[in-house]
């Protein structure tokens, strides 16, 4: 599903962030990249969504090559993946509807069959009654969780999560973990998250990756 | 306020620009209308002393007709003065006349080169074009039709300029906007929509602008126009055409200018 060889990154080919990395993420894994601060995993997350570019090496994501730089098939990579960051990326004049159904509107889904989608997962991250609201309106863990629903919309393959839980309080980190645990074990989704606070008690398998001046490797 | 700020932004200078195609339309009509009266007094005279044979063009323009002059009209006209000897010498002697009809009205340069060419007609003995009572005016309108388009390919540029300033700050206003939509696999275009909205708003709201005040100022202009030139230009107050050239003019400026955008932003 991800495979990673040789893989170099580095932003205007300054220093090297991620240097020589070989892994491989198969279908429905959960996966953690950890790392200090400033040690490159939300850059590796990127350039799995081809927002950075590969400098050196191959990277596939979905059979995707992403070292060759090409706009339209990037586009079409990212429309089976799902994506969470951190500061939830929301467009504000949109409502909650909206915002979740933008991938829908993207894969040119019905109009009916969208907003069924829509209401199905809203009841999913129980936030039913916010429909009609707008994001300024609602806190930040519901923000995040309206974000999980964008993403989980289109049913994607793959799910990109950086920092997800970065800006919530333990109430709605749980919540969120619940959500994209879900996503991974009843909906069969490979979950990649960029953390670097590990939840003690998920209870589910998972790998973890870990980065360390430029090099990804495999944590017990 | 700031919506609206930037929606006029954008419709001004495209409104500036319709005006100025509109009044380069206007002198057009006029010119053709001129051009087209004055053609249809307009004759060049030639004198040969065989008969002439057909012409088809002059100087690039057609020739509409070529009408012979009754010679027995000639004769009898200066009869009356002369014996019956001289009148048969001048049977014989009197060459060929001709009224050469155009299909254009030709400029002083054209008019130049039409003489030379039938000139190099072996058999033709003199020209006359009698082109002095019409030329200085149309020269003069000519003139000014020029200076009006010159003036409107500069307001042009400006426009297209003044327009991508706007849209580029409309990118940047939406630039958080489209990075999400482009994040979930939406194309620049798709991503653009809102800024496309904005677009056809103001450019139709430019071109009801101009279209408006075109409208005004044909169905004034026999106030600060002489009637006597009005009797020249009589399919004035027939715009439909022009308005219609205004209102695709005013959609397909922005969409360029928009496309380039989008073109440059890509290849970004």
């Amino acid at each position: 599903m991800i495979l990673a060889k040789n893989l170099t990154l580095s932003y205007d080919n300054k220093k090297n962030i991620i240097e020589d990395a070989n892994f491989m993420i198969k279908e429905k894994e959960f996966i953690f990249i950890s790392g200090s601060s400033g040690s490159g995993k939300s850059t590796l997350l990127k350039s799995f969504y081809g927002e950075l570019p590969v400098k050196k090496g191959n990277l596939f994501v979905n059979k995707h090559d992403l070292a060759k730089k090409d706009y339209s098939k990037l586009l079409s990579l990212r429309k089976e993946l799902g994506i969470v960051f951190q500061d939830y990326k929301l467009i504000q004049e949109y409502t909650i509807e909206e915002n979740i159904m933008l991938p829908l509107k993207i894969h040119k889904y019905a109009e009916d069959v969208s907003k069924a989608q829509v209401k199905k997962l809203l009841k999913h991250v129980k936030l039913s009654h916010k429909i009609g609201a707008y994001p300024e309106e609602l806190s930040g863990g519901e923000q995040q969780r309206v974000a999980v629903a964008r993403a989980l919309a289109h049913n994607p393959s793959v799910i990109l999560a950086d920092e997800p839980t970065g800006n919530l309080d333990d109430y709605s980190s749980d919540m969120i973990w619940t959500l994209l645990k879900n996503a991974n074990e009843h909906l069969g989704i490979t979950v990649v998250i960029v953390t670097h606070r590990i939840p003690t008690n998920l209870g589910i398998k998972y790998r973890r990756f870990n980065i360390e001046e430029g090099v990804v490797y495999e944590a017990s | 306020m700031k919506l609206l700020k930037s929606f006029f932004s954008f419709s001004f200078p495209l409104a500036i620009m319709l005006l100025m195609f509109s009044i380069y339309l206007l002198v057009t009509k006029v010119v053709d209308n001129y051009k087209e009266n004055i053609i249809n007094d307009y004759a060049i005279v030639v004198i040969a002393n065989t008969p002439l044979s057909t012409i088809n063009t002059l100087a690039g323009i057609t020739v509409k007709s070529i009408e012979p002059l009754s010679r027995t009209k000639i004769i009898k006209s200066v009869q009356q003065n002369l014996s019956d000897t001289s009148i048969e010498l001048l049977q014989k002697k009197l060459p060929y006349f001709y009224k050469i009809y155009l299909a254009e009205f030709p400029t002083s340069l054209k008019l130049e080169k039409i003489r030379k060419e039938l000139m190099t007609i072996s058999n033709v003995k003199k020209i006359e074009t009698f082109s002095n009572d019409h030329n200085k005016l149309y020269s003069l309108l000519i003139l000014v039709q020029n200076i009006i388009f010159i003036l409107f390919c500069a307001v042009l540029v400006l426009s297209i300029l003044l327009l991508s300033k706007q849209i580029k700050i409309w990118f940047f206003e939406h630039k958080e906007r489209i990075s999400i939509i482009q994040l979930h696999g939406g194309s620049l275009l798709y991503s653009s929509i809102p800024i496309i909205k904005i677009i056809i708003a103001s450019s139709i709201f430019s071109s009801l602008l101009s279209g408006a005040i075109l409208i005004l100022t044909i169905s004034s202009i026999h106030l600060v126009v002489e009637p006597e030139i009005m009797v020249l230009i009589p399919d004035i107050l027939r715009m439909e055409m022009e308005i219609f050239q205004i209102f695709i003019l005013s959609l397909i400026i922005p969409f360029i200018t928009f496309l380039g955008l989008l073109v440059k932003y890509k290849l970004k």
